[in-house]
C-alpha cells in the first residue's frame, strides 16, 4: 500500500461520481442538509454563549438576595453597610433594578437604577452615569428597546404604568450601547430614585445587593459567611451563574443532537440502501477493473475517494450555508428556539464566534459517518467475482 | 509458457448441487502461439480464459505461467499478475461509455500511479498502434463499433502484456469488421504475444494463422 | 452524568466503532480457526474477502481513532471549564477514578492498532501471506483492548459529577500529593536528567549495532523516562512555573500547542523503536525511529535553552 495520493484515481472518483449524477446529487443535497442544520445550531448557541460569558465577565462576585417563603424578596439597603464589615469585601452596592412589561408590543423591558454618587457596579453603567442628567426625569435606552418604542411613537418620552395606575413621564435623553449587546439591548437606565418609583419600592429597599471581592479565591468562603450570618438571603456567586447558563445550553444543544441522530441513523440506513443496491452495469464496471488488473484494494480507495469528496463537500457547503445563514440573515425561526423567550425580549445581533473545536464536531458528526455507511457496501462491490464479466 | 496441469473447475450452485465447468483438463501454449479454443455454449471455454488469468480459481490442478503458479496466488497478487502479463479483450468491448477515448484506455495503469509523461508515452503509443488517435477525447459511446472495438483492444494492449486473451471478440461484428480484427491478430502476433482466443466463428480459420486448436466438449478436451 | 454535544459525539463514534469492530471481530475468528491458503474451495475465498474488509474496518478506526483522540482532550479540555477546580484536561482525568486507566489504554491503543497495520502492510508484501492468522488472532486480542476502552470511556463520562469539586492539575502533580506520580518528584532532577539523556544516548549505540532487542527495549525504557522527566522537568519550562507539572496543560492554545507535537514525535519515534523487534527489521524502520526519538530531545533541550538565554537563569 502506497500512502501516496494517486490523482488517476481522484480523477476517476469524480468521473464516477459524476457519471451517477442522480444519486451523487440526492445524497449531497441530504448530506448538505442535515450538516447545515447541525452547524446552524452550534453557530447559534456559540455566540448567545460568547455574549453570555462576556456578560457574566462583567457580573459581580456575589449577588445577595433576600428570601422569604422561597420567594425573591426587596432587601434592606442598611445590609450593604454590614456586608462591608466582612474580610475580604471591597465593596458591597445595592442595586434597584426590576423588568416593565410594555403591554402594547408584548415585551419585557429592564430597568436598571443608578445612583449619581455611588460607585457603579459595572463598567459600563460607570460610562453611562456621567451621561445621564439626574436633576430631570429621563433615562436613557438600549438600542433594542429604542427600536420597540420608535415604533409605537414614543420618540420623546415614554409613559410608564406605574403599580397603583398612574402614570409616570420619562424624557428619552439618549440611546447607548455597550460591549454586549445581550445585555445592554433590552436595557433602560434612570436614576435611582425614578425606578424606585416606577417598581413602587420604599426608599430605603433595593432589589438586591452585589458584593465585590477582589480575590477570587476568597469567594467561595466569603459566600458561606454571608449565609451563616443572614440565613434569609440568597447568596449567587458568578460560577453558579455560569455553571447553570452553560448547563442549560449544553442540555438545549444536547436535546438537538439526539434529534439530529435520528435523522443521521435514518440517513445511515438511505445511503447504505442506495449504495448496496448495485446496477448491473455497476456489477460490470466493477468486473472489468479487476479484470484489467485492479487490486481489490484499488477499487475500495477509489470507492473511498467517492465517498470522501462528497461527504467533505457536504461538510463545506453545509459550513458555509450556515455561516451565511445564521451571521448574515441572523439565524431566523432557528434563533428563537434558542434564545425561548425571545417573544418578550427585544431581539439582538448574533456575534460572530469561530471556534475549530464546533468545526472538528461537525466533521465528526458528518464526514466518518457517511464513509462508515459506504464500508460495507463498497467491500461488496470490490469483491465481486470478476469471472461474471468475462462471460 | 501457459501450463494447465489436471484443471478442474466445479462450481458450487448449492449445498447439494455442483456444476463441473471443467475435467482434467491438460494444456500447453508455447510463446507467441495463437490458440484458438472451441466449443458450443456452456462447454466451458470462458472458465479456462479467466483460470488463465487468475480471475478465479482451479478446483483442483494448477495454472502454471512463466514457471509461475498463477492458481494458487491471493487476490492481490492474482491482480498484479494480470496488470503485467494479460490483455483482455471482452465479447461486449466492456468499455465505459460516459468516458473519453483516452480515460477509458488509461484504466489498467491508474493503480500503478505512473507519471504524467510515462503515461502519456504509453497512450500514444497504442492509440497510434491501433489508430484512433483523432478520436481520443471523444465519449465512447458515440463511436462507431469498430472504433470501440479498437479501444478495447488498445487498452488491452496498453500495459504491453506478454499473453491477450480474448473471449468470442468477433461475436457482435459483422465480416468486415471481423476481418479487420483479425488484421489486428495477425500485428499482434508479429509482435509475439501469445494470444488465446475463445470462439466458434469459422472466420479465424481462412487464414493460417492459428497455431494450435483445442476443442472442449462438456468441460473436457475432445 | 455529563451530556455535552462533544461527548454525544464520541459516543455516537463509539456506537459505530463498537459495531464495526464487532463485524470484524467475528469475521477474524473465523478466519483465525479456518483459514488455509492451500484450500481451493468456496469457503476459503470467502474468508479471504472477509480479511479485505477486516482491514478496512480497521483502518478506518484507527485512522478516526487519531484525529478523535486529540478531540477526546479537547472535550475534557472544554469540560473542565464546567468543572468547578478543574483547570485543564488532567482535572477532568482526576475526576473519575476511571480517567487514568481510559488514558493509558488510549495510547496503549494506539500503538497497538499501528502496530496491527505495520504487521498487515508486511502480510501482505508476500505471496504466502504468512501472517495472515497471526494478524487476526492479534485483532482478536486488539478488540477486546479496544471494547474495554469504549466502555471505559461510557462510565467515565457517565460517572463525572458537574456539582463535585474536582483537584486541578496542579494540585494532582504536585509533591505534596499523596498519588504515586508524586513520587516521581522525590527523585532528584540530575540523576533523572541523567536516566533520560543516558537512555537516548543507548538508543544511539543500539542503533549502530543493529541488535533489535536491545534497540526496542531501550525505546520502551525511553518511553517511561520521557513522560517522567516531561512532567517532572521540562514541562515546568513550557510553563516558565517551577511548581506547574502537568502533562496536559501545555496542550492548551496558550502555549502553542506544543505539546501535540511533542507527543506525536514520541510516539513516532517509540513506535517504530518497538515494531524493529516486532516486526521485521528494516533500516527505515531504525532510521524513523531515530529521527523522531531525536527530535523529541533536540525540541525539549531547546526549550531549556531558549529559556536560559531568554532569562539567564534556571528554574
Ligand atoms: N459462476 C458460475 N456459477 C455457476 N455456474 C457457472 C458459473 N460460471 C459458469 N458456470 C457454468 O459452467 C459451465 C461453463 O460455462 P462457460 O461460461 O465457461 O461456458 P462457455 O463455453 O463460455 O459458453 P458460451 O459459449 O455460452 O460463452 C456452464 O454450464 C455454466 O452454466
Ligand atoms: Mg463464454
Amino acid at each position: 500500500m502506497s500512502s501516496k495520493i494517486n490523482i488517476y484515481l481522484v480523477e476517476y472518483a469524480i468521473n464516477s461520481l459524476l457519471r451517477q449524477k442522480h444519486k451523487t446529487f440526492f445524497i449531497t443535497i441530504i448530506l448538505t442538509i442535515l450538516i447545515f442544520l447541525l452547524s446552524s445550531v452550534f453557530l447559534i448557541t456559540n455566540s448567545i454563549k460568547h455574549e453570555l460569558n462576556a456578560t457574566l465577565k462583567s457580573l459581580p462576585e456575589i449577588i445577595v438576595q433576600k428570601s422569604k417563603a422561597g420567594r425573591h424578596y426587596d432587601i434592606d439597603i442598611d445590609m450593604a453597610d454590614n456586608l462591608l464589615n466582612i474580610t475580604g469585601v471591597k465593596s458591597a452596592i445595592p442595586r434597584v433594578w426590576g423588568y416593565y412589561y410594555f403591554y402594547n408590543s408584548k415585551t419585557n423591558f429592564s430597568i436598571v437604577g443608578i445612583d449619581e454618587y455611588e460607585e457603579q457596579y459595572k463598567d459600563t453603567l460607570e460610562k453611562i452615569a456621567t451621561t445621564l442628567d439626574f436633576s430631570k426625569d429621563s433615562m436613557l435606552i438600549g438600542k433594542g428597546v429604542n427600536r420597540i418604542m420608535s415604533k409605537n411613537y414614543y420618540k420623546e418620552y415614554f409613559n410608564f404604568i406605574k403599580p397603583d395606575g398612574s402614570i409616570k413621564k420619562m424624557e428619552i435623553s439618549g440611546v447607548f450601547s455597550a460591549d454586549t449587546e445581550l445585555e445592554s439591548n433590552d436595557m433602560i437606565v434612570m436614576s435611582i430614585n425614578n425606578a424606585r418609583e416606577i417598581f413602587d419600592m420604599p426608599s430605603a429597599h433595593a432589589t438586591d445587593i452585589v458584593v465585590k471581592i477582589p480575590n477570587v479565591d476568597e469567594i467561595a468562603t466569603i459566600a458561606q459567611k454571608i449565609k451563616q450570618q443572614y440565613p434569609d438571603t440568597k447568596v449567587i456567586t458568578k460560577d453558579d451563574l455560569k455553571i447553570s447558563y452553560q448547563n442549560i445550553f449544553n442540555y438545549k444543544s444536547g436535546l438537538f443532537l439526539a434529534l439530529f441522530i435520528i435523522s443521521l441513523f435514518t440517513f445511515f440506513i438511505i445511503i447504505y440502501d442506495k449504495l448496496s443496491g448495485l446496477s448491473s452495469e455497476e456489477k460490470r464496471e466493477v468486473g472489468v477493473l479487476k479484470a484489467i488488473g485492479w487490486r481489490v484494494e484499488d477499487v475500495l480507495k477509489a470507492k473511498f475517494y467517492e465517498g470522501f469528496i462528497v461527504s467533505f463537500f457536504a461538510y463545506l457547503l453545509g459550513l458555509l450555508l450556515s455561516f451565511a445563514f445564521v451571521y448574515i440573515f441572523q439565524a431566523p425561526l432557528l434563533k428563537n428556539i434558542f434564545i425561548g423567550y425571545s417573544e418578550l425580549k427585544p431581539s439582538f445581533e448574533l456575534p460572530f464566534v469561530f471556534d475549530i473545536q464546533t468545526l472538528a464536531l461537525i466533521f465528526f458528526l458528518s464526514v466518518p459517518i457517511y464513509i462508515a455507511a459506504t464500508i460495507i457496501p463498497s467491500w461488496r462491490s470490490a469483491t465481486l467475482e470478476a469471472d461474471e464479466v468475462i462471460r | 509458457m501457459i501450463e494447465l496441469k489436471n484443471i478442474t473447475k466445479k462450481y458450487e450452485i448449492n449445498k447439494n448441487n455442483t456444476i463441473t465447468a471443467l475435467k482434467n483438463i491438460n494444456i500447453k501454449i508455447g510463446e507467441g502461439e495463437l490458440v484458438i479454443i472451441k466449443g458450443s455454449s456452456g462447454s466451458g471455454k470462458s472458465t479456462l480464459l479467466s483460470l488463465i488469468a487468475a480471475l478465479s480459481k482451479p478446483t483442483s490442478g494448477e495454472v502454471i505461467v512463466d514457471s509461475k503458479r498463477i492458481s494458487k496466488l491471493p487476490d492481490n497478487f492474482a491482480s498484479d499478475f494480470r496488470q503485467n502479463n494479460i490483455g483482455f479483450i471482452f465479447q461486449k468491448y466492456n468499455l465505459i461509455n460516459s468516458l473519453s477515448v483516452r480515460d477509458n484506455i488509461i484504466l489498467p495503469l491508474i493503480p500503478m500511479n505512473l507519471n504524467i509523461d510515462v503515461l502519456n508515452t504509453k497512450l500514444q503509443n497504442v492509440i497510434k498502434m491501433f489508430h484512433i488517435e483523432h478520436k481520443e477525447n471523444v465519449l465512447v459511446k458515440n463511436l462507431s463499433g469498430g472504433e470501440q472495438q479498437r479501444v478495447a483492444i488498445a487498452r488491452a494492449n496498453i500495459n504491453s502484456p506478454k499473453i491477450i486473451l480474448a473471449d468470442e471478440p468477433t461475436a457482435n461484428l459483422d465480416e468486415k469488421l471481423s476481418l479487420a480484427f483479425i488484421e489486428i491478430l495477425k500485428e499482434l502476433k508479429f509482435q509475439g504475444k501469445t494470444i488465446i482466443i475463445a470462439t466458434h466463428d469459422p472466420l479465424f480459420f481462412n487464414f493460417n494463422i492459428v497455431d494450435k486448436e483445442i476443442k472442449i466438449y462438456q468441460g473436457s478436451i475432445s | 452524568m455529563l451530556l455535552t454535544p462533544e461527548v454525544l459525539t464520541l459516543s455516537i463514534l463509539n456506537v459505530l466503532f463498537v459495531i464495526f469492530a464487532t463485524i470484524a471481530f467475528v469475521l477474524s475468528v473465523k478466519i483465525y480457526l479456518n483459514w488455509d491458503m492451500n484450500s481451493t474451495n468456496q469457503k476459503q475465498y470467502q474468508l479471504e474477502k472477509y480479511s479485505f474488509l477486516n482491514a478496512i474496518v480497521i483502518k478506518y478506526i484507527f485512522f478516526i481513532k487519531i484525529p478523535l483522540f486529540l478531540f477526546f482532550i479537547f472535550t475534557l479540555d472544554k469540560i473542565s471549564n464546567i468543572l468547578t477546580g478543574a483547570m485543564c484536561s488532567a482535572g477532568v482525568i482526576d475526576a473519575t477514578e476511571y480517567g487514568t486507566y481510559l488514558i493509558v489504554l488510549k495510547i496503549l491503543n494506539l500503538y497497538l492498532f499501528a502496530y496491527w497495520l505495520k504487521l498487515h502492510q508486511q502480510d501482505k508484501k508476500d505471496e504466502k501471506q504468512l501472517y495472515t492468522k497471526l494478524k487476526f488472532g492479534i485483532y482478536i486480542a486488539l478488540y477486546l483492548f479496544f471494547m474495554v476502552e469504549i466502555a471505559l470511556e461510557g462510565i467515565m463520562f457517565y460517572s463525572i459529577d458537574i456539582n463535585k469539586l474536582v483537584s486541578c492539575c496542579s494540585s494532582i502533580y504536585s509533591s505534596s500529593s499523596t498519588s504515586a506520580i508524586s513520587t516521581i518528584f522525590s527523585l532528584n532532577t540530575k540523576i533523572l536528567l541523567s536516566i533520560f539523556y543516558g537512555n537516548f544516548f543507548l538508543i544511539i549505540i543500539f542503533y549502530f549495532f543493529k541488535n533489535r532487542y536491545l534497540f526496542a527495549l531501550s525505546n520502551i525504557i525511553f518511553i517511561v523516562t520521557a513522560l517522567i522527566t516531561l512532567i517532572a522537568f521540562f514541562g515546568t519550562y513550557i510553563y516558565e512555573l517551577p511548581s506547574h507539572h502537568c502533562p496536559l496543560c501545555f496542550l492548551k492554545s496558550e502555549y502553542n500547542y506544543i505539546g501535540y507535537l511533542i507527543y506525536l514525535l514520541l510516539f513516532i519515534g517509540t513506535f517504530y523503536g518497538l515494531s524493529v523487534a516486532l516486526l521485521k527489521k528494516s533500516r527505515k524502520n531504525y532510521k524513523i525511529s531515530l529521527i523522531f526519538n531525536s527530535l523529541y530531545v533536540i525540541l525539549l533541550s531547546l526549550i531549556i535553552i531558549v529559556y536560559y538565554i531568554k532569562n539567564g537563569v534556571l528554574l
